[in-house]
């Protein structure tokens, strides 16, 4: 694209959007111009960022990519971590923060409606007041939107109950990448009439259309919740606990497991004293419920069982100052390790549960064989890590590269054994597009890239991400 | 050594609701969680009674809902709880609710230390401490930082003041009123919990102990909340917006006004 196609389109965009709806000041550009990943290593300026505030306007504005061919990139709140929402052809930033508006609260039928760009949280603080949960959940819950997790499935850390966030999409409005606004799915619990196209679209990273809308089921609010934080003398034997919970009887709805260095740095990051001295490896187990005994008989189920299975303590937190004092040291791993050492690769494998045991030791290996520090958190009773490679300071640029991408190889060819997949919750983007391309069962994606064809002719619906069609 | 500690039931902070009307928190009981500073007094106790042995009581008063709190206190590591829960006590003010608690702790329990929160987070006066010393005429030390050392008979501690800190000597027994840093709290352990379910908490009345009934409740309280004022907070400002440069003084001179007007400036 020319700068004279651009002026064009810019020109067509505010008299669309009006002046406050469409952004070129770089300033203003440079916080859309990366997600969570590393800005400096995957980070690209878009040509302009839109703010549309209707789905009609959405339509307009694909309409208009579709007759300039500029690439168009759909993007919630940023906080993606495979870089989904990063401009990295340039072209046209689709921002859905002003469409965050709850449409409709429809209790009768357990539902909201509601605009793709409205934060998580906030839905989940509305449908509280009404005594109602909304369970499709993830951990950045302070700033994602709805339209972010559709587009990355996103899962999170109550996953092992209540699933991940498709399963609460009941509904979406889609703009297709040629312009056309569609409602696929409804408030209905059951359907199977035609092609399941809304299951299609959830994860598809914004490559597939615009979400502009979503029906989004409720649940009745769970009113108690308890957490257990077990302390273990080694990985490998909090990790061995982990199967043994999910089969005992009670459904928890985390399993969350970080070794000695995750929590470490975390607690020194945020100035906490958990007491982990003596420990290798920690397990954070909640469960929730309605019936606050049946609560506390559940977690003395789950606890008994872990002191059975070798526990060095087991620590109850019960009430909601040290509930949030655990979770905060679980929720904040990722950005000390920032502090701690920017460069690294925050990866998001997924084993099937039982192979989970299998994989730490694994970890260590590549530890040890590439002298990089692998600190390892995340869903374990997902079994889903959040195993990443820290740069040592001493390395250079060069070789921290070819090493990250050997050991990256290495890890992924070790999951793919296990029956697992490169990433869990975070996806593809364009952070793991190399490896995805090279792992992924060949006929499995050539379907992909007959699909996104189909749906995209002219390839400029987030093009280049997930995969290379052309 | 024997270390008493009285405790209260708070509204859990993040859940307090006012009414509009009266200005006055809505009190829920299943909101109710135990004072959050009263934790650093329970932490000081439990790593005292690590270094020197002794016995940890709980004694708390108000309704029943508050047996969840003192079981927590239990699960922590303390031995035992008792609390006073009679109509009769309802409604106490800080006068009233200390000579409570001081005449129950005098008539049933000996007592080398006692310990509480520097304050509770609802009322924030800070005086049942102070109060339940001079009701039982023994000295105190409030805003305690820092144990400094203890001999068998005196306690050493580091006072938080305004300037830093004030060490002060202190024979047993006494009162200490201690704040934040002095230690951060620990978490129950399961087997902490499994034993304090398994403990029978009793409930003490107005017979249990002999009161004098007049300095009960409410109605042996001096003190009166008369009314509760939430402040309103508006922040009505002004922009001026200026397009060109020539208009500025002009701009400024509005500002100015508006400030005047306010007695700003």
């Amino acid at each position: 694209m020319n700068r004279t196609q651009l002026q064009n389109i810019l020109e067509q965009l505010r008299i669309l959007l009006g002046p406050s709806g469409v952004w070129v000041d770089p300033e203003k550009l440079e916080a859309y111009s990366h997600d969570e990943t590393e800005a400096k290593r995957y980070g690209h300026m878009p040509d302009a960022v839109v703010f549309p505030q209707t789905t009609d306007e959405v339509c307009r504005i694909v309409k208009l990519a579709n007759q300039y061919r500029v690439p168009i990139v759909p993007r919630g709140a940023g906080s993606g971590l495979s870089g989904g929402a990063i401009p990295h052809q340039g072209g046209i930033v689709v921002s859905l923060e002003r469409m965050n508006k709850l449409i409709e609260l429809d209790t009768a039928n357990m539902v909201a409606v509601v605009e793709a760009g409205m934060v998580t949280n906030d839905l989940a603080r509305i449908v509280l007041e009404h005594g109602l949960f909304y369970a499709g959940y993830p951990m950045s819950l302070e700033t994602c939107t709805i339209g972010g997790n559709i587009a990355e499935n996103a899962g999170g850390g109550k996953a092992i109950k209540y699933g991940v966030t498709g399963r609460y999409i009941l509904g979406i409005e889609l703009v297709t990448p040629t312009g056309e606004a569609v409602w696929l799915g409804g408030k209905l619990s059951k359907d199977v009439t035609g092609y399941d196209l809304k299951s299609l679209v959830i994860g598809s990273e914004g490559t597939l259309g615009i979400v502009t809308k979503a029906i989004v089921k409720l649940i009745g609010l769970p009113t108690a919740r308890a957490d257990l934080l077990v302390l273990y003398k080694s990985p490998q034997d909090a990790i061995e606990v982990v199967p043994k919970i999910l089969t005992h009887g009670v459904v928890p709805t985390s399993i969350e497991f970080m070794d000695r260095l995750s929590i470490q740095t975390s607690c020194r990051y945020l100035n906490e004293t958990l007491p982990y001295e003596n420990a290798g490896a920690l397990l954070l187990i909640e469960v929730d419920g309605t019936n606050p005994e049946q609560v506390e008989t559940d977690l003395i189920t789950v606890g008994d069982l872990c002191e059975t299975q070798g526990a060095l303590e087991v620590y109850v937190a019960q009430d909601k100052n040290n509930m949030e004092r655990i979770w905060n040291v679980r929720r904040n791993i990722a950005e000390a390790f920032k502090v701690y050492c920017p460069i690294q690769s925050l990866e998001d494998i997924v084993v099937p549960p039982s192979r989970i045991p299998e994989l730490i030791p694994e970890l260590e290996t590549l530890s040890r064989q590439y002298g990089i520090q692998i600190p390892c958190y995340g869903h374990a009773g997902d079994g889903n890590l959040h195993a990443t490679l820290v740069k040592e300071p001493s390395m250079d640029l060069e070789t921290w590269k070819e090493v990250e991408d050997s050991c990256l190889r290495k890890l992924y060819t070790i999951v793919a054994r296990m029956g697992g997949k490169i990433s869990g919750e975070h996806g593809i983007g364009i952070k793991r597009k190399k490896y995805f391309q090279e792992i992924v069962n060949p006929v499995e994606l050539e379907l992909m890239k007959a699909l996104k064809k189909a749906w995209d002719p002219n390839n400029i619906m987030n093009p280049g991400k997930v995969m290379d069609v052309y | 050594m024997q270390i008493v500690i009285p405790i209260k039931q708070v509204p859990d902070t993040s859940k307090v609701k006012l009414d509009p009307e009266s200005g006055t928190i809505i009190r829920n009981p299943a909101d109710a969680v135990m004072n959050p500073l009263d934790l650093y007094a329970l932490e000081t106790a439990l790593r005292f009674k690590e270094t020197y042995g002794g016995k940890i009581t709980i004694v708390s008063m108000g309704p029943s809902s508050a047996l969840r709190m003192l079981k927590e206190a239990l699960a922590m590591g303390c031995d035992e709880a008792f609390l006073l829960s009679d109509k009769a006590f309802a409604g106490a003010d800080t006068w009233a609710t200390s000579y409570t608690l001081s005449t129950a702790i005098r008539q049933s329990l000996s007592y080398d230390l006692i310990l509480t929160g520097e304050r509770a987070t609802d009322g924030d006066t800070g005086q049942v401490g102070p109060g339940i010393a001079a009701w039982l005429d023994i000295p105190i030390a409030t805003y305690v930082a820092r144990i400094v050392s203890f001999d068998g008979k005196r306690l050493e501690v580091a006072r938080l003041i305004e300037e830093g800190y004030q060490r002060v000597s202190i024979p047993l027994p006494c009162v200490l009123t201690v704040v934040k840093e002095i230690a951060i709290p620990r978490l129950p352990t399961l087997k902490g919990i499994l034993r304090a379910r398994a403990s029978e908490i009793p409930i003490r009345t107005k017979e249990s102990f002999s009161f004098r009934p007049e300095y009960l409740g409410l109605k042996g309280s001096p003190t009166r909340v008369v009314k509760i004022d939430t402040p309103q907070i508006t922040r009505h400002g002004k922009t001026v917006w200026v397009k060109n440069p020539e208009d500025l003084s002009k701009a400024a001179v509005e500002f100015l006004n508006f400030l005047q007007q306010r007695n700003l400036y």
